[in-house]
């Protein structure tokens, strides 16, 4: 049984001019103690879809189930506080004035009438759950952004709910802190097994964290699948744009077949990852991901190669940044950090067939016309 | 070492609907209070304005009607509009209230300027000296200066006649327009002193730097940048105590009447309660019309100015301390004036209540009548049991009206703030209104609705308690719209993701936040309902008498003695409120 179950779910509401449509038909269906990531750019409708969850937005339509009961259709509505569901908040939401254990022991105290001792001692366990067990006397105030975030996983926790919703959690943290937290959520979520929607638009989160992710745009998923599906086997423009830095070459193809893509372009033939879906004669796109480009100053042995001049080069730390200029297309592509060629420098852009994606171009131009198809085939 | 596991629970039974499943958008507790709220509000304000508009527009030689048939007739308006008096009375309340801000803003500019950018010397306590006089009520403070300035026996006009030989009445007269203006404009000055500091000091002065670096000099800077920085506060707070001076009656009652110089609001008084015959409703009620209007005209700039208010947010960002103007050999003549100022509109009119109140007869200070000094009045004053109900009275009016006003602020604030329902724009409407309606038109409104409404209310201190609630919703909700909008939204959804139920956020986590704003607000309202004349004196029976209509009866009456010592006991309680005000909030800009 699934544990989260999302059918055509709308949401709109009204601005001064016009009629928003923050979530448009969106339906999903999130299995028991999957790590689910709804990603996506700001106002693509992924926080709207968690808060319909939580029940702190109501959809225009549509319907969510949660562990097999409807709480919220045309005709049903639990409100949030009967929903089994904990939450953790983009900016941390932590009562200034409580205490950390008052924070924690809130859930407690709020619903079923426990013993004093019975809830200090769930309160311990879950502050220890997220390493937070020495601050118990402290005031929320007293926390730095990083405990603060704790301490709110903690809350959301204590109650033991059947669903974790986390909203952007980690955003509001600094980058070092967000990393360790990273690692932290996922080992938590792994030791307690416990049903997570997580939201974030940022795409190492989803891919490092989740067991499958639904890329959203527009109010509609554009794609959805396990986090190798999601980078490696883009359907759609923008989920490559979005997921990763990636250039496109635009052009037709050629040949198609079992075990080979070729592609005419602007920048020469390509060889590509075969795609029974691509005939020859269709327009088509060319997805390049910055880190399988290879730049060498003699031509490589690689299934594609071309000639192109540096047009800028960034030296990042763990690598270098190329902007290359391929018969007159900007490539984006990353090199290794030991050997870094300058702006100027006549190089060679090499690139395995099965690292070049190929997406249809009418299908990739309009994600909104994928978007219902998608949502369609998935209903 | 134990885990939270959420497979170790005690398995459920098989998943039953919870038991709160309803249909949508069915009407929720909270819900059902959002509405409840609106409806008393629509009452407490709407209601009002349309009886105003009732009987201006009815023919009230035979009462006023509230059912049908309306004798409708336009008599009231044909007949005020057609008083030449009218105008001279419009043009009157146009002069004092011109004159009076005039004066209370260039003060406040200058002395707001010398303690927020200048080395001026004990700022701190010529910061408090400007502020103090919060604390005093108009009407007492136009009771001192009617005891200073009396033509005839006026203290100071007594010390003139001494030094410089003089005879016959004057040279300073206490009752008249010049006069009226001058007490006015003392009265304005603490909270408009407040607002402008308070928006000086906020203004982030890498702003008056960058213009400095841009080559401009100190005079082109005031006028390029910091005055158009300063504008949305001038302009909100002059229109606001543009509404102050003309809704107010005491100091035209107190300085205006015995000169015959009439106001608006002094005329809807006398109108109202006629010293002869029967109250002309009817023309009362289109003196109302009026006067809002009057009132409403520059209220609608002010909430445009407002809404525009949010293009000069740069103003609220924080930056390092302004750097101060050096003055110089100024500097002592600055802090000369500072104190003459504060010496002259505070300490001044507080010491000669003191005296009076000492003193059973009103006349030149001399050694002799010093030696006179006695507590006869305080005793004579305080054992009557006109003193103890008026005090009882103004408690229970104090206490009840700001209980009501905040809880129904708090209450409608949400509503601006939180709520997404269609109607939050209506709350908002309803919060803003009572500003724009002046207090003597409340006043009259209310009582012509409970002197007709079949409910006991005429006469009692509830009647009072009606009206002094629906005039400070406005300052209430202002203060609590600002307080929710503080506390972010997710502290309330976190609570509700916890299983709260809305009282129980309520309990939880919004009213303790919001306490400290709560009690400032109450302790506000308490403060301004105290010293508030302008509604029991419109509301006044021989039952509600409070201390500031008694202050007033007593003064009428001719009993200065025991005026001066009610003035003293109330400005002892409402400096005393207004000092632990500013304490609990560290501020007192909000008022």
């Amino acid at each position: 049984m699934s544990a989260i179950r999302i059918d055509q779910l709308c949401h709109t509401y009204a601005t001064k001019n016009k009629t928003v449509t923050a979530v448009d038909q969106v339906s999903l269906d999130i299995g028991e103690n999957e790590f689910f990531t709804l990603l996506g750019p700001s106002g693509c409708g992924k926080t709207t879809t968690l808060r319909c969850i939580a029940g702190l937005e109501q959809p225009t339509s549509g319907s969510i189930e949660m562990d097999g009961v409807v709480v919220v259709s045309d005709s049903v509505l639990v409100p949030t506080h009967r929903r089994d569901i904990g939450m953790v908040f983009q900016d941390y939401a932590v009562w200034p004035h409580m205490s950390v254990f008052d924070n924690v022991a809130f859930p407690l105290r709020i619903g079923r009438k426990l013993r004093r001792a019975e809830i200090a001692s769930r309160v311990e366990q879950a502050l220890d759950l997220v390493n937070m067990s020495q601050y118990i006397d402290r005031r929320a105030t007293q926390l730095s952004g990083g405990q603060q975030q704790r301490l709110s996983l903690a809350r959301a926790l204590v109650r033991q709910p059947k669903v974790l919703l986390l909203d952007e959690p980690l955003s509001n943290l600094d980058a070092k802190l967000r990393e360790q937290m990273r690692s932290e959520l996922r080992l938590i979520q792994q030791r307690i097994g416990i049903t997570t929607v997580f939201v974030t638009h940022d795409q190492v989160e989803a891919l490092s964290l989740s067991t499958r992710i639904a890329v959203m745009s527009g109010g509609r998923v554009v794609q959805e699948g396990s986090p190798r599906e999601i980078y490696l086997e883009p359907n759609s423009r923008f989920v490559a744009d979005f997921v990763g830095a990636t250039s496109f070459v635009a052009g037709r193809a050629l040949r198609s077949s079992p075990d080979a893509l070729v592609l005419e372009t602007e920048l020469g033939t390509f060889n590509c990852r075969p795609d029974p879906e691509i005939l020859p004669g269709a327009s088509a796109l060319v997805a390049l991901r910055p880190e399988s480009l290879v730049v060498t100053d003699t031509p490589g042995e690689r299934d594609n190669c071309f000639a192109g001049e540096v047009e800028l080069s960034l030296f990042v730390g763990e690598g270098v940044d190329y902007r290359i200029n391929v018969g007159g297309q900007s490539l984006r592509a990353r090199g290794s950090a030991r050997a870094q060629f300058d702006a100027g420098d006549r190089v060679y852009v090499n690139a395995a067939a099965d690292d070049c994606v190929v997406l249809l171009a009418d299908r990739a131009d309009s994600a909104d016309t994928l978007g219902a198809e998608v949502a369609d085939a998935h209903h | 070492m134990t885990e939270l596991r959420v497979d170790t629970r005690p398995a459920q039974p098989p998943t039953a609907p919870p038991a709160a499943v309803r249909r949508r958008r069915r009407l929720t507790v909270h819900g059902a209070i959002n509405i409840i709220t609106v409806l008393v509000l629509v009452y407490l304000v709407i209601g009002p304005i349309l009886m105003l508009l009732l009987s201006s527009f009815e023919d009230t030689r035979a009462g006023v009607r509230i059912r049908p048939p309306f004798p409708w007739s336009s008599a009231n308006f044909t007949g005020v509009l057609g008083d030449s008096q009218t105008y001279r009375v419009l043009g009157t309340t146009v002069v004092f209230a011109a004159a009076g801000l005039l004066f209370a803003f260039t003060v406040s500019l200058v002395f707001a300027w010398l303690v927020e950018r200048t080395d001026l010397p004990a700022r701190g306590l010529v910061y408090v000296l400007l502020v103090a006089p919060t604390g005093m009520p108009g009407l007492i403070s136009a009771i001192a200066w009617g005891l200073l300035l009396n033509p005839t026996n006026g203290y100071v006009n007594v010390a003139l006649h001494n030094v410089f030989g003089l005879h016959g009445s004057g040279p300073l007269n206490a009752y008249s327009l010049p006069a009226m203006i001058f007490v006015q404009g003392l009265a304005l000055v603490p909270l408009t002193f407040l607002l402008i500091t308070a928006s000086m000091r906020n203004m982030s002065v890498s702003l008056e730097d960058a213009a400095r670096t841009s080559g401009a000099g100190p005079w082109t800077i005031l006028r390029k940048v910091s005055l158009p920085l300063l504008r949305p506060v001038l302009i909100g707070a002059g229109i606001y105590q543009f509404v102050t001076v003309i809704e107010a009656v005491d100091v035209p009652l107190v300085l205006g009447l015995p000169g015959h110089v009439t106001v608006f609001s002094t005329q809807v008084y006398r109108v109202t309660h006629p010293a002869f015959g029967l109250p002309d409703y009817g023309a009362s009620s289109t003196y109302g019309i009026l006067l809002l209007t009057l009132a409403v005209a520059p209220l609608l700039i002010y909430n445009r100015t407002v809404r525009r208010a949010q293009d000069f947010a740069t103003v609220t960002g924080k930056a390092f301390r302004p750097r101060r103007q050096r003055l110089g050999r100024w500097r002592w003549v600055a802090f000369g004036a500072s104190m003459l100022y504060a010496a002259v509109s505070f300490v001044l009119p507080l010491l000669v209540l003191i005296y009076a109140s000492l003193e059973p007869y009103i006349g030149s200070i001399s050694v002799s009548s010093l030696q006179h000094m006695t507590l006869a009045g305080y005793r004579k004053t305080l054992s009557t049991d006109l003193f103890v109900s008026s005090l009882g009275h103004t408690l229970v009016v104090g206490l009840t009206a700001s209980f009501a006003a905040m809880l129904l602020s708090v209450l409608l604030s949400w509503i601006i703030v939180r709520s997404k329902s269609r109607f939050a724009w209506m709350a908002d409407v309803l919060a803003f209104i009572p500003h724009a309606i002046p207090g003597v038109v409340i006043g009259l409104a209310v009582l012509l609705i409970y002197l007709l409404l079949p409910v006991p209310l005429y006469g009692t201190v509830w009647i009072i308690v009606v009206a002094m609630a629906t005039q400070y919703i406005s300052l209430g909700t202002r203060l609590t719209t600002g307080g929710i909008a503080q506390i972010q939204q997710g502290l309330e959804e976190a609570a509700q993701a916890s299983g709260a139920r809305a009282s129980q956020v309520w309990r939880h986590v919004l009213l303790p936040l919001l306490r400290p704003v709560l009690l400032n607000g109450f302790l506000l309202v308490f403060l301004a309902t105290i010293k508030n004349l302008t509604l029991p004196l419109m509301l006044q029976s021989s039952d509600n008498v409070v201390l500031s209509t008694l202050i007033w009866d007593r003064w009428d009456y001719g009993d200065v003695t025991g005026a001066a010592v009610l003035s003293v006991i109330l400005t002892a309680v409402t400096v005393t409120a207004a000092l632990v005000l500013r304490r609990l909030s560290g501020n007192g800009e909000q008022i």
